[in-house]
């Protein structure tokens, strides 16, 4: 069961750098505080992009679940 | 025993598990690149993939004559296959390699993005590596032309991409559910890219007995700079597009700093070769900006550059291995093209820039472009001024 409720969830997958960074800035702006993202991502690069992209935003970067064949990223908006 | 087994894998951990700096890659890609240098050939990515195409189009009967540079053992070819057999088994050591598809817009993009590079590489005389990194560290004007259009077509392009967002969706593939039971992979993978990294240390100690001494070398460099790149995910598409899209300059401040220190040691080399000068010295200024632009916009849309496209196919992403076919095959077709015409000529001179001033001023001139983009990022990522997304 997954530690944390998304209130939407991005679809990343077989997307590659940059698009899952780019996707994810756009909807973060639509959030509201305290709600939380999940992205759905298949791209290696993605695990060190989130957290870098999550130090310069402000946000929080909440932590990584193993999906089936995918890695689910959760954030928080400040 | 039970501690040194411990041990090895905390190494192995600090090594495979996580991402190395970016500026551990910028001082090792300067290293492996001034090694490669020495060796007679500097780094390029573009000379290789052209040479692939080269022989594809003469076995198929499109080229009457056959290509001058081997397939495999010839300088520029080796150093592209290097640098993906690096990335390819660095991928495997860190349980990173997958076959990974991905949506069809995103391939088509890889398809068109791949053209695009081929395109300007030829004019730039080379990729982001060939005509815009190692042609800086070798002193060539054109490498700050096409600089100046590496960042227009990055632009162009982070432009276009945020437009489809906006206006196209695409669905994503179907992603292979994970198998139940067989092997499990990510297991066999470190023990494979060991065997792999060992069979082509082997293979490159049997060539230097062949009189391939040169190729070796160049092999065994080129599959460190794909393990540096891998390792670190070493991207210059980054270093020119980020500051633009989420204000980051990491990878910006990891190129500036790999030019500065590959300088040094390419103008030491040429000092002492005069007969090697004008290696690596392209068409300024035309060629080098227009090719910029041109390539700016292809990497952009592949999301990844001569080098990234590379190493990423070495990863396994489809849509990256669809770019690295369509720049191998249009750079070899344009390049065709250009020597069998006279359209070069207006893309201007060769010039080498220590040739105009001396050799000092030439290096204080690169080091200070470097330190002037390094700053003007670095103030964007304060102050999101340049940052458009």
């Amino acid at each position: 069961m997954a530690e944390w409720t998304p209130d939407e969830v991005l679809d990343a997958r077989g997307l590659s750098c940059p698009m899952p960074i780019l996707k994810t800035k756009k909807i973060m702006k639509t959030l509201k505080s305290g709600q939380i993202l999940e992205i759905q991502g298949t791209d290696p690069g993605t695990r060190n992009d989130l957290p870098a992209f999550t130090e310069r935003s402000g946000d929080e970067f909440l932590g990584e679940e193993q999906g089936d064949g995918y890695i689910s990223f959760f954030l928080k908006k400040a | 025993m039970g501690v040194l087994v411990g041990k090895f894998k905390e190494g192995y951990s600090v090594l495979f598990d996580r991402n190395w700096p970016l500026w551990v890659g910028g001082v090792l890609l300067a290293l492996l690149g001034i090694i490669c240098m020495a060796a007679g050939r500097p780094w390029g990515v573009a000379g290789g993939l052209r040479v692939w195409s080269d022989w594809l189009f003469y076995w198929v009967g499109l080229y009457k004559t056959a290509p001058t540079h081997a397939f495999f053992f010839s300088n520029a070819s080796i150093l592209t296959w290097g640098l993906l057999f690096g990335a390819f088994g660095a991928a495997l050591l860190s349980r990173q390699f997958a076959w990974r598809n991905a949506p069809k817009l995103e391939l088509v993009k890889g398809l068109i993005g791949g053209v695009f590079m081929g395109v300007g590489s030829v004019m730039a005389g080379g990729c982001n590596v060939g005509g815009f990194y190692t042609a800086l560290a070798a002193g060539s004007v054109s490498g700050f032309a096409m600089m100046a259009g590496l960042l227009v077509g990055a632009l162009i392009g982070l432009k276009y991409l945020m437009w489809e967002i906006e206006h196209v969706t695409s669905k994503p593939p179907k992603q292979k559910a994970a198998k139940q039971g067989g092997i499990d992979w990510s297991k066999v993978q470190p023990w494979l890219g060991a065997v792999f990294f060992l069979f082509l240390l082997g293979w490159a100690y049997c060539m230097s007995f062949r009189a391939y001494t040169q190729e070796a070398v160049l092999m065994i460099t080129a599959v460190g700079i794909g393990i540096v790149i891998q390792r670190c995910r070493f991207c210059f598409v980054r270093s020119f597009r980020d500051p633009f899209m989420t204000g980051e300059a990491v990878a910006t401040r990891a190129v500036a700093l790999s030019v500065i220190l590959s300088v040094f040691g390419f103008f030491a080399i040429k000092w002492f070769r005069a007969d090697w000068q004008m290696i690596y010295i392209y068409h300024h200024w035309i060629g080098g900006l227009v090719g910029g632009v041109i390539f700016g916009i292809g990497m952009l849309l592949a999301g990844g550059c001569g080098s990234g496209s590379v190493w990423r196919a070495g990863e396994g992403q489809f849509k990256l291995i669809l770019a690295v076919i369509t720049f191998s095959m249009s750079n070899s077709l344009f390049k065709n093209y250009v020597w069998t015409s006279d359209v070069a000529k207006s893309w201007g001179k060769p010039i080498f820039l220590a040739a105009v001033t001396d050799y000092f001023w030439a290096i204080v001139i690169t080091a200070v472009v470097m330190l002037v983009w390094w700053a003007v990022m670095a103030w964007n990522e304060e102050t999101d001024s340049l940052t458009i997304v």
